[in-house]
C-alpha cells in the first residue's frame, strides 16, 4: 500500500525538525525505539505556563513514524499539558490514513508525547516553582 | 503433535500429520509453533542441516503436486500446511529471527518485556544521525567532508565491533537457556534464571536492531 499524500507532505516538509537543550527550563524530552523495527524517535516540548509554546522532533526510521511525530509536534504547539495528554494514537492514524502494518508508528508517537509530559513533569516537580 | 480428532474419520489422530486410521492429511493446528511444528524442541542451538533436513522432508509430504488427484479438503490442508512451514522454516533458520520467535512465545507478547528504552545508545545514535545529516549535505570533496568520513568510518567500525560483542553474548544466552531447558528444573531459582536469560535476549535484541539499522545508515551514505 502507497503512503497517504499526508504522509507524504510530513516525509518531504517535516514540521519542528530539530532539538532544543535537555536541561533548558520548561523543556522535557521523551525518547522512545520500536525494538521491532529499530526506529528511534526523539521527542521535545517547551512548555510556559502549562501550555506548550513549541515542540520539536528527530526521528530516525520509516516515513510513517516522521509524519507520525511530526504530526504530533504540530498538534502539541499551543496545547495544554491535559490536553496534550489526551492526543491517542488512533488520531494519528486517522489524520495520516495509516495502513495497519503501520500503527506502530503512531503508537511510537504517542509513547514520545507521554515520555516528554513525563520528562518535564519530574523536572517541574524536582525544581522550585518560581510562578505561582 | 497434540491429539486431535480427524476432519474425516474422527478418529483420534495421534500420528503427526497424518490420521492413522483412513491415512488423510492433517491440518497444523494455529496452536502448534513452528519448533514443533518442524519436530524440533524449543532450543535456541539448531543444527541448521538437520532443520533443512526436515523441513525438505516436510515439504515433500505437503508438496501439492501429491495431492492433484486427492479431495479439494486434502489439497487445500496440504497447500496450508506447506504455507505454514516455509514460515515455519524461514523464522527458525535464522538464529536472531529464531530468538525473536522463542521470545514471543515464552512470554506472550514481546511487548510485555518491554525494555526501558537506551538513553545512552540513542543519544549515540541521534548525534551520529546529525553527523550523518552533515555529511550528506557537506561537498565531499572537500576538507570537512573528508573529515565527517573519516569520522564516520571510525564509528561504523566501532559499531559493528559492538554488534559482533552483542551477537557473542546472544550465544552465550542461547546456550544458558538450552541448558536450562535440559535440566527441565521447575525451582525458583531456576524460574529466576529463566526470566534473566529473557529479559536479557529482549535488551540485547533490540538494541542490536537499533545499531543494525544504523550502521545500515552509515555503510549506505559512505559508501
Amino acid at each position: 500500500m502507497a503512503y497517504s499524500d499526508k504522509v507524504v507532505d510530513h516525509f518531504n516538509n517535516p514540521r519542528n525538525m530539530g532539538s532544543f537543550k535537555k536541561d533548558e527550563e520548561g523543556v522535557g524530552t521523551g525518547m522512545v525505539g520500536a525494538p521491532e523495527c529499530g526506529d528511534v524517535m526523539k521527542l521535545q516540548i517547551k512548555v510556559q505556563n502549562d501550555t506548550i509554546v513549541d515542540a520539536k522532533f528527530k526521528t530516525f526510521g520509516c516515513g510513517s513514524a516522521i509524519a507520525s511525530s511530526s504530526l504530533a509536534t504540530e498538534w502539541l504547539k499551543g496545547k495544554t499539558i491535559e490536553e496534550a495528554q489526551k492526543i491517542k494514537n488512533t488520531d494519528i492514524v486517522q489524520e495520516l490514513n495509516l495502513p495497519p502494518v503501520k500503527i506502530h508508528c503512531s503508537v511510537l508517537a504517542e509513547d514520545a508525547i507521554k515520555a516528554a509530559l513525563t520528562d518535564y513533569q519530574q523536572k517541574a516537580d524536582t525544581q522550585p516553582i518560581d510562578t505561582k | 503433535m497434540a491429539r486431535s480428532m480427524c476432519w474425516h474419520c474422527q478418529s483420534e489422530v495421534t500420528g503427526e500429520y497424518f490420521c492413522e486410521r483412513c491415512v488423510k492429511v492433517q491440518p497444523v493446528s494455529k496452536e502448534t509453533d513452528y519448533f514443533t511444528c518442524l519436530g524440533f524442541p524449543r532450543r535456541l542451538t539448531l543444527d541448521p542441516k538437520k532443520l533443512e533436513a526436515k523441513f525438505y522432508e516436510l515439504s515433500r509430504t505437503f508438496h501439492p503436486d501429491f495431492y492433484q488427484t486427492k479431495s479439494t479438503a486434502e489439497q487445500t490442508i496440504s497447500l496450508s500446511n506447506a504455507a505454514v512451514l516455509n514460515t515455519a522454516y524461514r523464522t527458525l533458520r535464522d538464529p536472531i529471527q529464531r530468538a525473536e520467535y522463542l521470545l514471543a512465545l515464552e512470554t506472550g507478547s514481546v511487548k510485555d518485556i518491554r525494555t526501558s528504552p537506551p538513553a545512552d545508545l540513542f543519544e549515540e545514535i541521534l548525534e551520529l544521525q546529525d553527523t550523518l545529516e552533515e555529511y550528506r549535505a557537506s561537498d565531499h570533496g572537500s576538507d570537512q567532508g573528508h573529515r565527517l568520513r573519516a569520522v564516520l568510518q571510525t564509528e561504523q567500525e566501532a559499531l559493528e565491533r559492538r554488534k559482533v560483542e552483542m551477537e557473542s553474548q546472544l550465544r552465550q544466552l542461547f546456550a544458558d537457556w538450552d541448558k536450562l531447558q535440559d535440566t527441565g528444573e521447575a525451582t525458583s531459582p531456576a524460574k529466576a534464571e529463566r526470566n534473566r536469560i529473557l529479559k536479557q535476549m529482549r535488551d540485547l535484541l533490540s538494541h542490536r536492531t537499533y545499531i543494525n539499522n544504523i550502521v545500515n545508515d552509515l555503510a549506505a551514505t559512505i559508501a
